[in-house]
């Protein structure tokens, strides 16, 4: 569904992702890993348009979407989950759902996918009127993943869900994501250390210093000892 | 008794197109981040575009609807012509401030090649007053409050419920957010600087049978418009409408009292007084 070929990003002379090739196969679940600050941020953010990329090709559903704006890709629906939320802080939790279903396709679903988004976290529905600015981290965090739900994706970027959660936080974060990958939703997770999720997914990457350094399905990832390593903490 | 009402109706008059105007800044401000140094020549653009439609023998009404449209269209080319090619730089605000000054002044000039140094009028919209209760309220006065008032309520309604209104208050509080969420942000920011501009010169064409229109006129109402904001607490336009109608008054009780002159002094001698004990302004955030 994505084919990332041969891209290269730079934060000005810092040369960030070296020829980074990924593809992420439809209602497939694949996490992404690796260090911090070796560019497995930004790999999303260059999915999504909001990096742009200095050459290679990025593919969505067999269509060149390298220099779309963003606005244009969450139309096609590919949607950034960010881990620093980017939530509207001043807007109560219900506009920001509102907003996330911003884009014309999400517009006829709207209410359908508020009802939806509400059975998942049922702790939004209670904080509907609050201002997003007074949510605690685990609910923040839970209203950028539903704000998310609201756009009608067909490919969610998730970027480090879990970060800085309590345990049992972190395990309503996975079963949304269990539960959203069941509607067939195709999903690239960046998450860290967490061995939990590892049993999700159908493909591991493993992005170090800027490089892909391996590339597998679970199976085979697991039994590497560098994966091991940077992925459960073995 | 009668004249301190008076004077405090005049202040309220005033207040309320500085409000209007205000709001303006401090959405764009808001928005994009950059401080718009031509916002006051936009003031007396409204005024000039309105005299020359005078000129063509229009009515107020037809005047103020061709002034606006025109207003409407200088805020698009202006945004899309100097402003938008900036952003693709990484320090574009501060570019985009001192663009928007060489405009101010670029325009200022073209005003006095094009219309001379001297001062324009416009019409007065309505002669009269309205007696009430033992006081006299002008006419004009009264409509330009209405006017003014409309088209602020008319506007935060539109802020709060809007899909447009709303896409332009989630990219003032967060950019990114904005961008994920599907927003257009080329479209947003032009948008919000035609509106602004629209404001800006709206309050031009509302002050202008008062206060004339000169040239180099716009910068008096920048620095006005500039200490509402920043006492209403940069990008707060709830912030800018109290600032705006408080300064209003305090600017007619002091013409008043000790005269022109001393209006300014006030005004900086309140804001200066507030960031003191606030320094984020009366409704303004951190950050």
């Amino acid at each position: 569904m994505i084919e990332i070929e041969r891209i290269d990003v730079f934060y000005g002379e810092f040369h960030v992702l070296k020829n980074v090739s990924l593809n992420v196969a439809e209602k497939d679940l694949t996490i992404l890993t690796g260090p911090n600050g070796h560019g497995k941020s930004t790999l999303l953010k260059a999915i999504c348009g909001l990096q742009p990329v200095c050459s290679g090709r990025i593919r969505f559903a067999g269509k060149d979407i390298t220099r779309l704006s963003p606005e244009r890709r969450v139309e096609k629906g590919i949607v950034y989950i960010a881990e620093n939320r980017h939530l509207f802080p001043q807007m109560s939790v219900l506009k920001n759902l509102k907003l996330g279903a911003y884009n014309k396709n999400a517009r006829r679903d709207e209410a359908a996918n508020l009802a939806a988004v509400f059975e998942l976290f049922p702790r939004l529905k209670e904080r509907k009127k609050q201002p997003a600015s007074t949510l605690s981290g685990g609910e923040a965090r839970m209203l950028a993943f539903a704000r998310g739900l609201m756009s009608n994706a067909r490919f969610l970027a998730i970027d480090e869900p879990s970060l800085g959660l309590a345990p049992n936080l972190r395990m309503n974060v996975f079963n949304a994501i269990r539960e959203v990958h069941k509607r067939e939703l195709t999903i690239l997770l960046v998450e860290q250390n967490i061995p939990k999720i590892a049993e999700l997914a159908d493909r591991i990457h493993l992005l170090e210093e800027g490089e892909m350094t391996f590339s597998g399905d679970r199976e085979t990832a697991l039994a590497q000892d560098t994966i091991k390593q940077a992925f459960l903490g073995m | 008794m009668y004249e301190l009402i008076d004077v405090i109706i005049s202040g309220v008059t005033n207040g309320s197109v500085y409000a209007m105007m205000a709001v303006g800044l401090s959405l764009v401000y808001g928005v994009t981040k950059v401080f718009n140094f031509a916002y006051g020549s936009l003031y007396t653009l409204g005024g000039y575009l309105a005299f020359t439609f005078f000129g063509c023998g229009f009515g107020y009404p037809l005047v103020i609807l061709l002034t606006l449209v025109s207003l409407y269209l200088a805020g698009l080319l202006i945004e899309r012509v100097i402003i938008r090619p900036l952003r693709r730089r990484e320090d574009w605000e501060m570019l985009a401030m001192m663009v928007t000054l060489g405009l101010a002044i670029f325009l200022d000039n073209l005003y006095q090649v094009v219309y001379g140094p001297y001062v324009k009028s416009l019409p007065i919209m309505f002669s009269g007053n309205l007696q009430l209760a033992g006081f006299m309220l002008s006419i004009q006065d009264l409509v330009i409050f209405g006017i003014a008032v409309l088209v602020m309520g008319g506007f935060m309604i539109f802020l709060n419920t809007h899909r447009l209104g709303m896409a332009i208050e989630a990219v003032a509080q967060d950019m990114t957010g904005a961008q994920i969420v599907g927003i257009p942000k080329d479209r947003v920011f032009g948008f919000t600087f035609a509106i602004s501009t629209v404001l800006a010169g709206f309050g031009g064409i509302l002050l202008a049978p008062k206060y004339f229109i000169t040239p180099f006129g716009g910068w008096d109402i920048l620095v006005k418009a500039w200490v509402i904001t920043a006492l209403g607490g940069m990008g707060s336009v709830r912030g800018s409408l109290y600032a705006a109608f408080l300064l209003g008054i305090i600017e007619a009780l002091i013409g008043w009292q000790f005269g022109l002159t001393w209006i300014l002094f006030a005004w900086f001698a309140v804001l200066l007084g507030t960031l003191i004990v606030r320094p984020q302004g009366l409704f303004g955030t951190w950050g």
